[in-house]
């Protein structure tokens, strides 16, 4: 007889669904050791359990590349589809038009994003899907040893190689004048910031991008990278102080700052606050959302915060004029028309 | 004079735009209300207005569908291509000809008829004469081969569908053209029209048209495309259907369609469909299917449902996008990088096209893989008899899904790639239903769905993929065989050709020998076309392209001592298939085999 192992007795932590947090974490991470995006996983997990969402609820989709091989390492119990490069966001539109009520939390990088990508992209922010976007831009290639990509910031150099020469597309810039619902930009090292920033955009009914910095360590982490640690650490112009504020019961305390501050209500109820820091900054203001991300381009510096905010256009599946449940929920009888309708359509032919 | 009775071809050259399509459908639409067997080519350029288009139409008593060898009949409108057009003519021809058209006459050889129909029409509306001239050719060829008034009226009113003002006007013109010819023509040519009775009761209709019905009684819950010739009359005949068969008394609907930024995102829609447990699809050409090879070879690679259709026109690159040919057999079959194979469906008649709308569905769930549909401009855009569709014959098959949790505790040992059954198609479980949840991925994965770079786990893998498309052969639609006893000379052939093989056969019969045909419907091929060539003395693969792209499929999956016996006629000049230049290639093939 095999001896029982015992074990001290230990308190757990459990969401308000009685979950523990290892309920939301993935596998080990194959990523470089200090990756950026390494904590911006640790961010997604901490987000999803503290807001308790059920982990069957989400789905986790990405493209190719270094961020994308992340959805592995977080939200073991989500299904999830690491598609190919740069089109991930048609593949999140497909299943979302069949399948509205799961939480879609697309995952991608520069490289996916900024070059094969922007088409798919640019047409999911015009659809406006229901999706969470995080793209973990560090201005490189990482996974094919360290080229740059389409957001490397000119004049920005790599460890290895030329300054960059060429104009960098400022995604943020980008989804703003395309009239994205849902536009913020974070650093991978701001873990409080974009703790708030996730669990707004998974509360936003809408397409939500959240452009964030995250340094790659071994290709792009040097002093001359306007992408590195401590580059971004030194000139991150922080818009304001995020605090999500979950409509739930029990409700969050929070402190109610001294200041100003600036509430936006998101499409569950819950609310994020904005915390004035020098000057405030108006988030349902596309113009100067834009003089913002200009303003500190003009001084080579990364303004973080929720850039821009529209809570009032449709998502797609509004639009598509659909039955109110799940497309995939509609029985087979419901799908297929009846028999006697192709009678009457053989007959309405031959008449 | 001897005269000709429903056995000619007539040939109307107009430019594109001017409304001569609505003319030529009134046309035909006339004389299928005769009874009389009939087919109309629609040969249009890739242009919106002013480019020559062409419209022929065979009557056949026969019931051949092909577009004839030969015009009789030639009706010219278009000066620009006049002198070529009358030139191709054979002694003895009739020429129907626009004498307003400032174009000069000098065939001596043929029955000419000059008729002024810009001036006719003139008369009627001069802001719509272009339009109406069309109408006045219909109606000088209506007296002049005694099409029944009764027959243009009923035509008239399915094309104009209540639009009184539309009909009077073209009963106008029709009636300006008959009492034209009446007064100032007489009949000098021997070709007339005679009633027929009809064995069984049938409508006209294109096969995309019969495609998107199919997918509607498919379940089809979303689709994912964009605009190409010859394939959008797929998605917009789905979308024209939405109202009517697949909207709640609410009107909202069970069928979402999204015209995608481009081909690859329409791919990218129809596998995420898929993977989230729809039924999702696309309708594409064969420039589309290129752009979404990489997609395929995800949604075969990671086991995603998918839905294609690819209406077939002339490649390679942009090559003729109005004309029709079977060249995209081989992308389909092998579709993407790697080694890769694929259920394809190829249906040859608009019957066949609403069939396989369904089906392809439901192959698509039960082999977890994407489904092609293989239609071509000719099946898709032109209209054919149709004795009217078959509702499916069984429920909606929705494969391996395990969708209660008690099922999914049953099992052992769950994985998704795990072959359960022996049959190489594995369980599924949804995104949302909280039972086995996997990171679908186009890399290397083990029977957990974990990625693997293990040589065994790839091996497997690779194996296994292969049983279960191995798997479908003797479930797919089954080979179409018409065998004469004697077994002598066999042809094999595919999708449209369907329509030109009995005239080829009669063809090939009137030299003497005998002739099987056996049409094959889908891909991978069943064992029945091996029998089938093993029965036969010689095997001729027929198709619509340069390389014998069929042949060449047959060849790599025949038993060596079969492949000897299939030979290849392979020729596609972009028309759709006359029946004479196909029996010749066939019989001089036969003679270089013989030597």
């Amino acid at each position: 007889m095999s001896e029982v192992p015992t074990r001290p007795a230990k308190v757990i932590k459990l969401n308000m669904i009685n979950e523990p947090k290892d309920s939301y974490t993935g596998g080990p991470s194959s990523l470089c050791p200090g990756c950026g995006h390494d904590q911006i996983s640790n961010v997604i997990i901490a987000a999803a359990w503290e807001n308790g969402i059920e982990p069957h609820r989400i789905a986790k989709m990405s493209g190719i590349g270094c961020s994308s091989k992340t959805p592995a390492y977080y939200l073991g119990q989500s299904h999830g589809f690491n598609t190919v490069h740069g089109r991930m966001p048609s593949v999140t539109t497909g299943a979302y038009t069949v399948n509205k009520d799961l939480l879609y939390l697309g995952v991608s990088g520069d490289g996916d994003s900024a070059s094969i990508g922007i088409g798919q992209l640019i047409h999911a922010i015009r659809r406006n899907v229901d999706m969470v976007y995080i793209l973990e831009n560090n201005g490189v290639y990482g996974l094919t040893k360290g080229q740059y990509s389409a957001t490397a910031d000119i004049g920005s150099k790599k460890k290895k190689g030329t300054p960059n020469q060429t104009q960098p597309i400022d995604l943020c810039a980008l989804a703003i004048n395309l009239g994205c619902s849902f536009v913020a930009r974070s650093f991978s090292g701001s873990k409080k910031q974009l703790n708030s920033l996730i669990k707004a955009a998974m509360s936003h009914k809408g397409f939500a991008l959240i452009d964030i910095i995250s340094p790659c360590v071994t290709f792009n982490n040097n002093d001359e990278s306007l992408k590195s640690y401590g580059y971004v650490k030194d000139n991150n112009v922080t818009l304001h102080i995020a605090d999500y504020i979950p409509n739930r019961e029990p409700m969050k305390e929070v402190e109610v700052p001294e200041g100003h501050f600036r509430d936006i209500t998101l499409h569950d109820g819950s609310v994020i606050r904005l915390e004035t820091i020098s000057e405030e900054h108006d988030p349902t203001n596309a113009v100067a959302a834009l003089s913002a991300l200009h303003a500190a381009d003009a001084e080579s510096k990364h303004v973080t915060g929720l850039l821009y905010f529209d809570g009032s256009k449709p998502s797609l599946i509004e639009d598509l004029g659909l039955v109110e449940r799940a497309l995939i929920d509609v029985p087979d009888s419901e799908l297929r028309p009846s028999s006697e309708i192709l009678d009457k359509l053989n007959a309405a032919f031959l008449s | 004079m001897a005269t000709i009775a429903n056995d000619f071809t007539i040939n109307i050259a107009t430019a594109n735009g001017t409304g001569s399509q609505s003319a030529n459908l009134i046309l035909l639409q006339s004389l299928f209300e005769m009874g009389i067997p009939v087919s109309g080519k629609n040969m249009f350029p890739s242009n919106i207005s002013g480019l020559p288009t062409w419209y022929i139409v065979r009557l056949s008593d026969l019931g051949y569908q092909a577009p004839g060898d030969r015009t009789h009949i030639q009706v010219l409108v278009n000066p620009a291509t006049w002198d070529e057009d009358l030139e191709s003519l054979e002694t003895g021809s009739v020429v129907i000809w626009n004498s307003d058209a400032k174009m000069e006459m000098n065939r001596e050889d043929v029955i000419s008829y000059p008729v002024p129909m810009s001036s006719l029409a003139r008369k009627i509306n001069p802001k719509i004469a272009k339009l109406v001239t069309n109408i006045v050719y219909v109606g000088i060829l209506a007296e002049m081969l005694g099409i029944n008034q009764s027959a243009l009226e009923s035509a008239l009113s399915k094309q104009f569908k209540g639009k009184e003002k539309a009909i009077g006007l073209n009963l106008t013109a029709l009636g300006l053209g008959r009492d034209y010819f009446k007064e100032n023509l007489s009949k000098e040519d021997p070709y007339v029209v005679e009633q027929r009775e009809l064995k069984t009761a049938k409508f006209f209709i294109d096969g995309n048209e019969a495609t998107a019905l199919g997918c509607h009684f498919g379940g089809v819950q979303m689709l994912a495309w964009y605009p190409i010739t010859p394939s959008s009359g797929i998605a917009e005949a789905i979308i024209e259907y939405v109202p009517q068969l697949r909207t709640n008394d609410e009107g909202e609907s069970t069928c979402a369609v999204i015209q995608a930024e481009d081909e690859l995102a329409a791919a990218g829609m129809v596998i995420g469909a898929g993977w989230a447990g729809g039924r999702g699809m696309t309708a594409t050409s064969g420039p589309g299917i290129s752009l979404m090879q990489e997609f395929i070879g995800l949604a075969y690679f990671a086991e995603v449902p998918s839905v294609f259709w690819d209406v077939n026109r002339v490649g390679p690159s942009t090559g003729l996008p109005t004309r029709t040919q079977q060249s995209d057999i081989t992308m389909l079959y092998e579709g993407s990088h790697g080694d890769t194979q694929h259920i394809v469906l190829i249906p040859g008649t608009v019957e066949e096209c609403f069939e396989f709308g369904w089906r392809a569905m439901d192959y698509s769930e039960r082999f977890q893989t994407p489904v092609f549909g293989l239609s071509d401009l000719d099946l898709g855009m032109n209209r054919w008899a149709c004795e009217g569709f078959t509702y499916p014959d069984q429920d909606m098959d929705r494969g391996k899904v395990v969708r209660d949790r008690d099922v999914f505790e049953a099992f052992e040992d769950f994985g998704r790639y795990l072959d359960v059954d022996g049959d190489g198609i594995p369980y599924r479980t949804l995104p949302g239903s909280g039972m086995d949840p996997i990171l679908y991925r186009g890399t290397g994965h083990d029977t957990k769905g974990v990625y693997s770079e293990k040589p065994k786990d790839y091996v497997d893998l690779m194996a296994r993929l292969k049983r279960k498309i191995n798997g479908a052969r003797e479930l797919l639609p089954a080979p179409l065989l018409r065998e004469e006893i004697e077994c002598e000379v066999g042809v094999i052939y595919i999708g449209s050709m369907e329509n030109t093989i009995q005239e080829i056969d009669d063809m090939l019969e009137a030299t003497g020998l005998k002739v099987s045909q056996c049409r094959i419907r889908a891909l991978p091929i069943s064992n029945q076309v091996g029998e089938f060539i093993r029965r036969h003395e010689t095997v001729i693969v027929l198709e619509m392209n340069r390389d014998g792209q069929l042949w060449g499929i047959l060849r790599k999956e025949l038993p060596n001592d079969l492949v000897t016996k299939v030979h290849s006629v392979a020729y596609s000049d972009g028309q759709p298939p006359r029946a004479r230049i196909y029996s010749d290639l066939i019989m001089a093939k036969l003679e270089e085999v013989k030597q």
